[in-house]
């Protein structure tokens, strides 16, 4: 897959801006000024689009239905009017998602990774965070040091961290993914078990995270 | 047409209409008087005599026609015709042995078929033609012809002058009656002018009949414009304020801004090596114009129309993504962290997309600006969509429990609200407290346990406190 993003945006000043940010994050960005012009293109050469609504020729929303016509490539919508139907309708054209201007440039890199994550949430049997490696089926542990002998309970905590990799899970969520509420269901006695996985993780444990104020993280740091 | 003019028109033409109708009633009424009349007369002429003389001579009878015996004497039928009626005798066959008896006329035999009287009138209209057939059927004499000069009066004095002078006399009566109705009228068009001219003067409405409900109508018409005029003026004021608030809202985060800018400049002017942190506070002032801007915006909507303008699906999940990516750069600036926890299953509630973003921002906002440097805030999304919470929790210096209520009142915006007091006192919470109510959500503040503050959403059905596991 390639990296070029089309950004679909009129105004000079921010369109420098969003270009030089998406090139320092890596990406190759094609800009294009006019509606009618990003209309003529074919979204399938890129991995995400950008587009702004408020164009000279043809109407971003527009643009959006015909690119849907063809092609189910993420688009990310610009929209400098807190106008709900815009935003609205843009998603149910097919847009992925919004960012409304002003934005800062980390902003508009985040909701682009998200959307370009998004489709790769799919359930996997296998998982890999950093040196972790969570085999569902198995269910089994290991590290590039070998395999991690766990109880069942540390197996179901690791795993529902394991299962979205990145995102912060609450406390709540983990101990009604592991633990039995009617006997050792609290919040200590899951911070207990989360020290037991930190030791036997060895040199891994820096992935196993303590996010404030909700719960853990299971995370490479990328 | 003038209302006066129009029922003098109208009564003119009812008065022609019921004389006209009334000669035509006395003109039918007369033809058959004169009829019955002649036909008596020929009858009696007959039986006193006439037939003996008819039938002994039918070529020459009758023999006082041509002024022998002169007309029917006083008190005979027929006296009425001034030159007296002529008589011609005919058979069964309507045959006359009279050499100057006419030919019977075609439409009178006609007509006398199966009957004992007929009449017509003659081709020039000026002669009535009487036929009446005698008792016997035989002999040169069975068939009378009656002619009589003269035509039937459409008026006579009789009829006309009473039917006249009651004619007038209802004319003038209508007139006069109309006058009180006609004198409201002008009233009632004059008040309304002068309404139309910008006079307020409440509209007369006395009376129970049709004026005074049209009067009526028009005062209510005049209540409902001057209602709405009244309604668009406090608008106008409202604008006007609402530009001056806007106005002085904007302008000070901007001079803020430009004074960042300007002391960034000298610094750079001096020579100064700047550091990551000096940019910060202009960075984070813009950020705070662009979030005051879209307040300013929500609150003009919210101001504008009750109810919500949008009732869209929304993924809470996405929605919180959005705005902790929004807030993010800013609060990593300031090294608080930002986290968010969204539970594995799709969390959808049904809404207004913008303000419910425009409320969880806020929130968020003024957890990491009123926080201090290396805090945290917690963004965390439990539930189904049947019943969820959506707590913003942050280890800042928290609310005093007495001010909590108060920071989520309306009455805070305005020239209080310009001041920026923690954890928005002004329009933000204000804002995310009316989107709450309008979505049917509950917004309760709470102290954490560090002494910060969890602000929490709530569908009705879910738990409101952080559940203690």
């Amino acid at each position: 897959m390639n990296d070029r993003v089309l950004l679909v945006e009129d105004d000079a000043a921010l369109g420098e801006q969003v270009v030089r940010a998406l090139s320092q994050a890596g990406f190759d960005p094609h800009w294009v000024r006019d509606g009618d012009e990003a209309a003529d293109l074919d979204p399938n050469q890129f991995r995400i689009v950008i587009l702004d609504l408020m164009l000279p020729g043809m109407y971003g929303l527009d643009i959006l239905k015909r690119y849907r016509r063809k092609s189910e490539v993420p688009v990310l919508i610009l929209s400098a009017r807190d106008d709900t139907s815009d935003k609205v309708r843009g998603l149910k054209l097919g847009a992925d998602d919004y960012v409304t201007k002003p934005f800062f440039p980390e902003e508009l890199l985040a909701r682009m990774r998200a959307c370009l994550r998004r489709p790769t949430l799919a359930q996997t049997e296998r998982i890999v965070v950093g040196k972790l490696r969570i085999d569902l089926s198995r269910r089994s542990v290991s590290t590039d040091k070998g395999e991690i002998s766990l109880t069942p309970v540390e197996f179901e905590i690791l795993a529902a961290l394991g299962r979205r990799p990145g995102a912060a899970v609450t406390r709540e969520a983990l101990v009604d993914a592991a633990l039995d509420p009617a006997q050792d269901g609290s919040r200590r006695t899951l911070d207990v078990h989360i020290s037991r996985i930190r030791n036997k993780l060895g040199d891994a444990a820096p992935l196993l995270q303590t996010v404030w104020g909700i719960g853990y993280r299971l995370s490479d740091g990328s | 047409m003038k209302l006066r003019a129009r029922l003098a028109l109208t009564l003119g033409l009812a008065t022609i209409s019921l004389l006209v109708l009334m000669g035509w009633g006395q003109s039918v009424l007369q033809t058959r008087l004169r009829t019955e009349a002649l036909a008596d007369a020929a009858l009696h002429r007959m039986e006193s005599g006439g037939r003996e003389r008819c039938e002994r001579d039918p070529a020459s009878w009758p023999t006082w026609q041509g002024r022998r015996h002169g007309p029917p004497r006083r008190g005979e039928p027929g006296r009425r015709f001034r030159r007296g009626p002529r008589f011609f005798a005919y058979d069964p066959d309507l045959r006359s042995r009279n050499p100057q008896a006419p030919p019977f006329p075609a439409e009178l035999a006609r007509r006398l078929e199966g009957k004992e009287v007929a009449a017509t009138r003659s081709r020039d209209g000026h002669r009535s033609q009487v036929a009446i057939r005698m008792p016997w059927n035989d002999g040169p004499c069975a068939v009378l012809l009656v002619r009589a000069r003269g035509r039937p009066l459409w008026f006579s004095g009789a009829i006309l002058a009473p039917a006249g002078l009651a004619s007038v006399a209802v004319f003038i009566v209508a007139l006069l009656a109309a006058g009180p109705v006609v004198r409201r009228v002008r009233r009632l068009t004059e008040q309304v002018q002068r309404f139309t001219h910008g006079a307020n003067d409440p509209i007369d409405v006395r009376g129970d009949d049709e004026v005074a409900e049209l009067a009526a109508a028009f005062e209510s018409t005049r209540q409902t414009i001057e209602t709405q005029i009244r309604s668009l003026r406090d608008r106008e004021s409202a604008l006007r304020n609402y530009i001056a608030n806007t106005t002085h809202d904007v302008m000070v985060p901007l001079s803020v801004l430009q004074g960042h800018l300007v002391s960034l400049q000298q610094r750079i002017e001096a020579g100064e090596t700047l550091t990551r942190d000096a940019i910060v506070p202009t960075l984070e002032e813009a950020h705070y114009l662009g979030s005051l801007l879209h307040n300013l915006n929500a609150s003009a909507r919210l101001e504008s129309q009750r109810g919500l303008p949008y009732d869209d699906e929304i993924d809470l999940g996405r929605l919180v993504e959005r705005v902790a990516d929004r807030h993010r750069p800013i609060a990593r600036r300031r090294n608080i962290g930002l986290e968010t926890a969204i539970p594995e299953d799709r969390v959808v509630f049904r809404g207004d997309l913008t303000l419910l973003e425009q409320a969880l921002g806020n929130v968020v906002q003024n957890a990491i600006r009123y926080n201090r440097a290396g805090g945290h805030v917690a963004v965390v999304l439990e539930g189904k969509d049947a019943g969820w919470s959506l707590r913003v929790i942050d280890d800042g210096p928290g609310i005093p429990e007495g001010d909590r209520a108060r920071v989520l009142e309306p009455s805070v915006r305005g020239s209080e609200a310009r001041t920026r007091h923690p954890h928005g006192m002004g329009l933000g919470l204000h804002i995310a407290n009316d989107v709450a109510k309008r979505h049917g959500l509950r917004l309760e503040l709470f102290e954490t346990e560090g002494g910060g503050l969890s602000v929490c959403f709530s569908a009705s059905t879910a738990p409101t406190e952080p559940r203690r596991t």
